[in-house]
């Protein structure tokens, strides 16, 4: 009776171990190819065009800075990577200070009309951006906006998903902290300031992240508004890459290597807020 | 007499519109609804409108004031317009295609990924790098990869003697290329989503089937997977939801081609809108394709609404 028993948890014990096994072997076939195609890309991006295009070695045979060279100077990508950065910063900091305002007043204030208001905010969620794209280029136009940074910062001052996400989180602090506040005669002010946007760290962290990445990689509404070289942003110019370098994978390699790398930097250093983050929406959804 | 006065409603209105006035919360809640509100009105419901009225109309863009009201004109034009057919078709074939594979393959991962004892940091990781990532740079990048000539994939497949494809340049295998790389990169994005919520089924329900004598596979489609059910709903409408809006992949990778194996409608509108100026058609497509995602989202919430939750 002993040894059987001490035989059935042996095996539950191996079950487990190869389950373990083929769980690991599985997971890294995926996490290979998910990262294999960015050493192709590092890779391609030091080799010249006739080794690109006659090797097949992933090594590169001779490696070569001519690539970075002619998209740094001649491509101007480092206007481009300004303008990214031009756009994503007043972006990403207007998200962030106007949702945990607007969510405040959404989630603690009663006023006549506020359910009203806030249903017409969350339907605009439903509506796809094609519908808004012309009559906003419009819009836009009329503002003499077209072909500045300030189309593409302007028209995201505010986040609807963000003032969401802020106001599911502020409803879930304590009525009485404020109220505490309020009788020790706080300002307004006061409480935005010292309670709300220290209190909102995480859900302001994780938004933070998605508002910068999601600039920082738009390309629809930029496309159509930027149209002069000198204020496209990382995506277009690489995109333009196309008809520039026809066929050119070495300075595509390089163009995308310049876009990516930042991001992957930013990345490993933010990950926890990456991953809280999306975790954080899919739960609240 | 004063209390006589104060009986009178209109003298009570006033006095409380005073003192709402003297709340500081009323000052906070005007200092940042009023600009939200201007927000709003100008690059959100304002456009909605001005969409409405500009599906109906002749819009000219140089002089609007002179635009002629023509109802369902361009409806009509649209429904009758084979290119838009074959990009409605295509994209439903997108969104599809895109949703039957990512679905199971990242609930494969989020099971892997939540059941190995170590290393779930690192898998998580890496898994979600492509989705971190420019996605122009990553179509351009497949791009390279799926070159008939000289594109790795096609490099590996001679050196392991099978066939090559010729991926984006023909159009049987356009589309299913483009999807491919969608596919391969939102995945870790799905992953996250489903791991955190995998790791929330507390571990006594596992435990409990455990006592019922249930093997793996049993324990994942008994308990996981029910238990899932609010987060798959929420997981099916967002992969539907992307498919059926993709634009920025297609444009970079074939821009429709070849031919127009891998036109969709975000390609349509932006055409017509901006590079044939046929305004008003673009905003009449833009709504049949808004119809078209409301209806397939509100059918998608009916059927995958779970029965019970706990």
């Amino acid at each position: 009776m002993c040894s059987s028993r001490s035989r059935r948890l042996v095996q539950q014990g191996i079950a487990g171990m190869v389950s373990q096994a083929a769980a690991h072997a599985l997971l890294l076939v995926v996490a290979v190819s998910s990262v294999m195609p960015f050493f192709w890309m590092f890779f391609g991006s030091f080799k010249s065009y006739l080794e690109l295009t006659t090797s097949s070695s992933l090594w590169p045979k001779v490696w070569t800075l001519a690539n970075y060279q002619a998209i740094i100077f001649r491509v101007n990508f480092p206007r481009a990577f300004l303008n990214s950065v031009l756009v994503a910063t007043p972006r990403t900091v207007s998200a962030l200070v106007t949702s945990a305002a607007v969510g405040y007043v959404f989630a603690k204030y009663r006023f006549w009309g506020k359910d009203l208001l806030f249903t017409l905010l969350l339907s605009t969620m439903m509506v796809p951006f094609a519908v808004r794209l012309v009559p906003l280029y419009i819009t836009v136009s009329d503002l003499h906006l077209v072909n500045t940074l300030g189309a593409v910062i302007v028209t995201a001052l505010f986040s609807t998903f963000g003032t969401f996400l802020l106001r599911q989180f502020i409803e879930g602090i304590p009525d009485e902290l404020f109220d505490a506040a309020r009788i020790d005669g706080a300002s307004e002010w006061w409480i935005y300031t010292r309670l709300i946007l220290p209190l909102s760290g995480s859900p302001l962290a994780a938004l933070a992240v998605f508002t910068f990445f999601w600039s920082w990689d738009d390309y629809l509404w930029p496309t159509i508004v930027l149209t002069s070289q000198g204020v496209k942003t990382l995506p277009l110019v690489l995109a333009g890459l196309r008809t520039m370098y026809w066929d050119r994978y070495d300075m595509w390699a390089a163009g995308s290597m310049l876009t990516v790398a930042p991001v992957m930097l930013l990345y490993s250093l933010a990950q926890r807020q990456f991953i809280r983050g999306i975790a954080l929406t899919g739960m609240k959804a | 007499m004063i209390s006589e006065l104060a009986e009178r409603p209109g003298i009570r209105v006033i006095y409380q519109v005073r003192r709402a006035f003297k709340r500081p919360q009323l000052w906070f809640a005007l200092l940042w609804l009023s600009p939200w509100f201007a927000f709003y009105a100008t690059f959100e419901w304002g456009p909605i409108l001005r969409a409405f009225w500009m599906a109906v109309i002749d819009y000219k863009l140089l002089r609007p004031e002179e635009s002629e009201f023509t109802g369902l004109k361009h409806f009509r034009m649209l429904f009758n317009y084979s290119l838009f057919w074959t990009a409605l078709s295509q994209t439903l074939t997108y969104a599809l295609t895109f949703y039957l594979i990512s679905l199971p393959l990242a609930l494969l991962v989020s099971a892997l990924i939540v059941g190995v004892s170590r290393g779930r940091n690192f898998y998580q990781f890496v898994v979600f790098l492509p989705v971190v990532v420019s996605l122009v740079a990553v179509s351009l990048l497949f791009r390279m990869l799926m070159d008939s000539q000289i594109g790795a994939f096609n490099q590996i497949l001679r050196s392991l003697g099978l066939p090559t494809s010729r991926f984006l340049t023909h159009h049987e295998s356009a589309l299913w290329s483009v999807i491919g790389v969608d596919i391969w990169k939102s995945l870790g994005f799905w992953v996250v989503i489903l791991s955190a919520a995998m790791l929330n089924i507390p571990p006594e329900m596992y435990d409990a089937a455990k006592v019922d004598g249930a093997s793996a596979w049993q324990r994942f489609w008994r308990v996981t997977l029910p238990l899932l059910g609010h987060t798959l709903m929420l997981i099916s409408v967002l992969m539907v939801m992307h498919g059926l809006q993709v634009y920025t992949q297609v444009e970079v990778m074939t821009d429709g081609g070849p031919g127009t194996s891998t036109y969709v409608l975000n390609l349509l509108i932006y055409r017509e809108a901006f590079e044939n100026w046929r305004l008003s058609f673009a905003t009449a497509t833009a709504f049949s394709q808004f119809v078209m995602i409301l209806a397939i989202t509100v059918i998608q919430l009916k059927v995958l609404r779970p029965a019970w939750s706990y």
